[in-house]
């Protein structure tokens, strides 16, 4: 096994005194926690596999330098999944100091088999006992202290949005990290025969092998080899010499199996629920009777069939009245303000300041860039961002997941993968990733090109902001359906070519939380962040470029290849193709380019209604549908080859590509024909 | 006449057809600890007998389709199932005889039963049980078949977890093998044979279940809660040391406290 250590890791290794891992079962507030304690901006939902790679940062604790790395929850270290190995490679590789696990009070028995796993394998750990308000809430009590002593790990009750109780996790942390011992004593034993057979294997390996990866105890590698995990037994096997201990262990895991009638793997598991069991049972008290809160019933509404479908139909009407009408609403409002006190002004300024020339001309370009970022995208993105926020944070996505499931099977996937599908509608890049949720390759390639698929926060704003601001709702709704029909029709076709086998759904459900404001303003204000930090620079550079071209002239040379295919095919003006090509930067940026350009072609008139004098509304179509199809943007492509590898990436986006320009040639078809 | 060989087969191929049918050779060569082609020239020696049925590949070439209980592989004939059981009588008596009379223990007897039940006549095996007292169970209280190869057992309905009912509860009897992935997956989460589950919540047109394990509840696909089979009633006793591990711990720590 070549122990390789992970580069992002090593990197803050050399700044930092110690490094801490996080970790912890899915959804039980680890992202929270990270960023309390390091300050920094990660996404966190009500929703398990919000965090798929590791995020690290750097802290400060009395003086010392501290590497956080936040692993992706995980119910289980074991081999069998992708976000399974991504944590366990982070704690193997990443080599942490101490392992910091949080457990939910709420389901303390399921959350404390991670947590015992973490001892199996011999790492140093301190437990945080996260969610406590809503465990209170629900009458249950746990004994923090008889916790702690019966692990032998120190524990501290947390909760994590409000911060309560992570100073203590931290200096608990460092405590340990200064005095740390060479393997933790175990606090707990299987079943005397298991027990008796792991030492002898333990024996064995103390004599056969001399580096044992990644520095792990001798029994924590036996326990893996009888759990056969694919990795350790080939490492053991191969690479170290030891066709002797694996033969063994295959005799001793048989040995388990005809005493107990069930593999070595399962029942090492069993005896680790079990342990988990009474040390919950013996520190927990429930209240007698709870009443099912407000949260639970509408829980079992929205999962019910008979109204969770209703349910998810109102809902997602209301998404598209409060974008569509909402966002308008803010969009003329800021239009408004825009040029009363800031574009007019400057624009007159530049002009007098500096003369008329190619070079202030391009600058008043960049003026205008600046009043499309404001009256286009930010409005529609800041209402799009709360209606994420608050669905992801109150954990209606379980749900949509649940009911989806039987639809989702006719696109080759379950109803696990409508959440990076949904939330791709925000951002197709940490949809992408969010694929690794899916355990088969097979349903990573087909979610990952739906997610392409569909409109991204960028593309609705110009959907929202040229099509159903200049060509009416109607058209708006018809490019939705368009891109509905398209998602389905794809995932179908998909589902019988792409080869491989989908597995199926098995998801945690969470029942819902109630969304916190600040926390939903909070993420609300990251993604906008990254678009004003990214987006709006890039549009501002890019209107100032196109303004160059344009007062120069080179426009035309520029434009002259694109004519057959813009003018001829699509039917639209060859500069709005330029502005298409320069959304491969930003999707954001076709609607913003657009508008400066029509505002520049045609003088005299405003930047409000010049769209319409210079493209018709069907060409505004035209172009939007375009735009929403072919491939997203550059950051999206990174991520797709990354997660993919060259060939499909290049596969999905051909294809998207080609799409577009199919489905705008029709469109321009039907256009003419009306 | 079968040979030792064969008997033992028809043996393991009876006990694995108790848990499920028809049986893939993989189970049996996993049960025995063989290779699978080793199992395959087996079986079809068995079937010129006439004791064994094999038809085909047990895996489905769909795309993630279920399979459902129309797949395929080993069943035995009846020819097959009364010879199985008088071997499995005859080991199940010499057991008994080897602890009640001899006085060996559990795994020893075991070990010598394997041998003694290929030498065993019809006659010595009528006298053993009589002496016996026709005993109805072996000592580990698996069920002794009678001379005609009926088992006493309380049929236990076994059905998988997708049959069941909005709020009906039943207990995990197994998970299906063919997937390790996914039994290692569902096992991390604590659904392991033995253990409580109770439907909470059926979707219509084959979608998926809510069920609830513990104090957490999970949607399960159709595909997968067909893998999971259950039987009614509560987990039995004897299984999974929860309560007993528990006092453990905490008789272990006070020990250390006042040390």
């Amino acid at each position: 096994m070549k122990e390789e250590r992970l580069e992002e890791v090593e990197k803050i290794r050399r700044k930092a005194e110690y490094i801490f891992a996080l970790a912890g079962n899915p959804n039980v507030g680890k992202s929270t926690i990270f960023n309390r304690i390091t300050g920094m901006g990660v996404m966190t939902a009500n929703y398990p596999g919000m965090t798929v790679e590791l995020n690290l940062a750097m802290t400060e604790l009395d003086g010392h330098k501290i590497g956080i790395v936040d692993l992706p929850g995980t119910y289980a270290l074991g081999a069998v999944s992708e976000d399974q190995l991504a944590a366990r490679r982070g704690v193997l590789q990443g080599k942490p100091d101490l392992v910091v696990v949080i457990l939910d009070a709420n389901n303390l028995a399921r959350n404390l088999y991670l947590l015992l796993q973490f001892l199996d394998l011999g790492c140093p750990v301190v437990a945080a006992l996260n969610l406590m308000d809503q465990a209170e809430r629900s009458g249950i009590h746990t004994d923090v202290e008889l916790l702690s002593e019966i692990l032998g790990v120190p524990v501290v009750p947390t909760v994590g949005v409000r911060g309560d109780g992570l100073d203590e996790l931290m200096h608990e942390a460092l405590e340990l990290a200064e005095s740390r011992e060479d393997y933790p004593i175990l606090p707990f034993s299987y079943a005397m025969d298991i027990e008796s057979r792991v030492r002898r294997l333990m024996e064995l390996v103390e004599r056969e092998i001399e580096d044992i990866p990644y520095c792990l105890s001798p029994r924590a590698l036996s326990i893996l080899l009888l759990e056969e995990d694919e990795e350790f037994v080939s490492a053991v096997r191969d690479e170290l010499g030891g066709e002797e201990l694996i033969r063994e262990s295959i005799d001793i895991a048989r040995e388990i199996k005809r005493d107990h009638g069930e593999r070595a793997a399962l029942i090492i598991a069993r005896e680790r629920h079990g342990i988990a069991g009474s040390i919950a049972d013996n520190v927990q008290e429930r209240g007698e009777f709870e009443r099912p809160s407000l949260g639970a019933r509408m829980w079992e509404y929205t999962t019910s069939f008979k109204t969770g479908i209703p349910i998810l139909l109102v809902i997602m009407a209301v998404i598209f009245v409060a974008i569509f009408w909402g966002g308008g609403q803010l969009a003329e409002l800021f239009a408004e303000f825009w040029e009363r006190f800031i574009g007019d002004p400057i624009g007159s300024g530049i002009e007098s300041a500096l003369g008329v020339s190619i070079f202030s001309q391009s600058l008043k370009w960049a003026v205008d860039g600046v009043g499309a970022v404001l009256e286009i995208a930010l409005p529609y993105l800041l209402v799009f961002y709360i209606i994420l926020a608050l669905l992801e944070d109150s954990g209606y996505l379980n749900s949509v997941a649940f009911l989806t499931d039987r639809f989702m099977h006719k696109l080759g996937l379950h109803g696990r993968a409508v959440i990076p599908i949904i939330s791709a509608a925000g951002c197709n890049v940490p949809a992408v990733m969010g694929t690794r949720v899916l355990s088969t390759r097979r349903e990573r390639i087909i979610a990952s090109f739906l997610i392409v698929l569909v409109p991204c926060s960028a593309r609705i704003a110009v959907i929202m902001g040229a099509v159903a601001k200049y060509s009416g709702w109607a058209l708006a709704l018809l490019m939705y359906l368009i891109v509905l029909v398209l998602v389905i029709s794809a995932g179908i076709i998909l589902n019988k070519i792409v080869p491989g086998e989908s597995a199926g759904l098995v998801m945690e459900m969470f029942p819902f939380r109630r969304p916190s404001l600040v926390i939903v303003l909070k993420k609300t204000w990251q993604r906008l962040k990254d678009f004003v930090y990214i987006a709006a620079p890039l549009i501002i550079v890019g209107s100032f470029i196109l303004g160059l071209l344009y007062e120069s002239g080179w426009i035309l040379k520029l434009t002259g290849p694109l004519k057959p295919l813009m003018e001829g095919w699509l039917g639209i003006p060859a500069v709005a193709g330029l502005a298409l090509i320069f959304a491969f930067l930003r999707k954001e940026l076709a609607l913003a380019l657009l508008l400066v350009l029509a505002a520049q072609a045609i003088p005299g008139v405003t930047e409000g209604s010049s769209l319409l004098e210079f493209m018709t509304k069907g060409q505004i179509f035209t172009f939007a549908l375009v735009n929403t199809i072919y491939i997203p943007c550059v950051a999206t492509l990174a991520v797709l080859w990354k997660e993919l590898g060259t060939r499909d990436s290049l596969v999905i986006s051909a294809s998207t590509v080609i799409l577009a320009l199919l489905l705008g040639g029709l469109s321009h078809l039907v256009i003419v024909l009306l | 006449m079968l040979t030792e060989k064969m008997e033992e087969y028809l043996e393991a191929l009876f006990k694995l057809s108790c848990e499920e049918e028809p049986i893939i050779p993989t189970r049996v060569a996993e049960y025995l600890g063989v290779t699978s082609p080793s199992v395959l020239d087996m079986i079809h020696r068995l079937e010129g007998e006439g004791l064994v049925r094999y038809s085909g590949s047990a895996r489905g070439q769909g795309k993630g389709r279920i399979h459902g209980r129309h797949r395929k592989g080993i069943s035995l004939t009846p020819k097959g199932n009364r010879a199985a059981k008088t071997l499995v009588r005859r080991h199940r008596l010499s057991e008994r005889f080897l602890t009640d009379v001899l006085g060996l223990d559990w795994e020893s007897a075991h070990r010598e039963a394997c041998k003694l039940e290929h030498v065993i006549s019809p006659e010595v095996e009528e006298r053993l049980a009589e002496m016996l007292g026709n005993p109805e169970t072996c000592p580990h209280g698996h069920p002794i078949p009678d001379e005609d190869g009926h088992i006493k057992e309380d049929a236990e309905e076994v059905k998988p977890l997708c049959d069941l009912c909005a709020n009906e509860k039943g207990c995990i009897a197994r998970v299906d093998e063919e997937e390790p992935k996914l039994l290692q997956y569902l096992a991390s989460l604590g659904m392991l044979p033995d253990v409580d589950i109770e439907v909470k919540e059926v979707a219509p047109f084959g979608g998926p279940l809510l069920v609830k394990v513990g104090d957490t509840q999970y949607a399960l696909g159709r595909e997968v809660a067909s893998k999971i089979w259950t039987r009614k009633g509560h987990r039995k006793a004897g299984r999974g040391r929860h309560k007993h591990q528990g006092q453990g711990i905490k008789k272990d720590r006070d020990e250390r406290g006042t040390a």
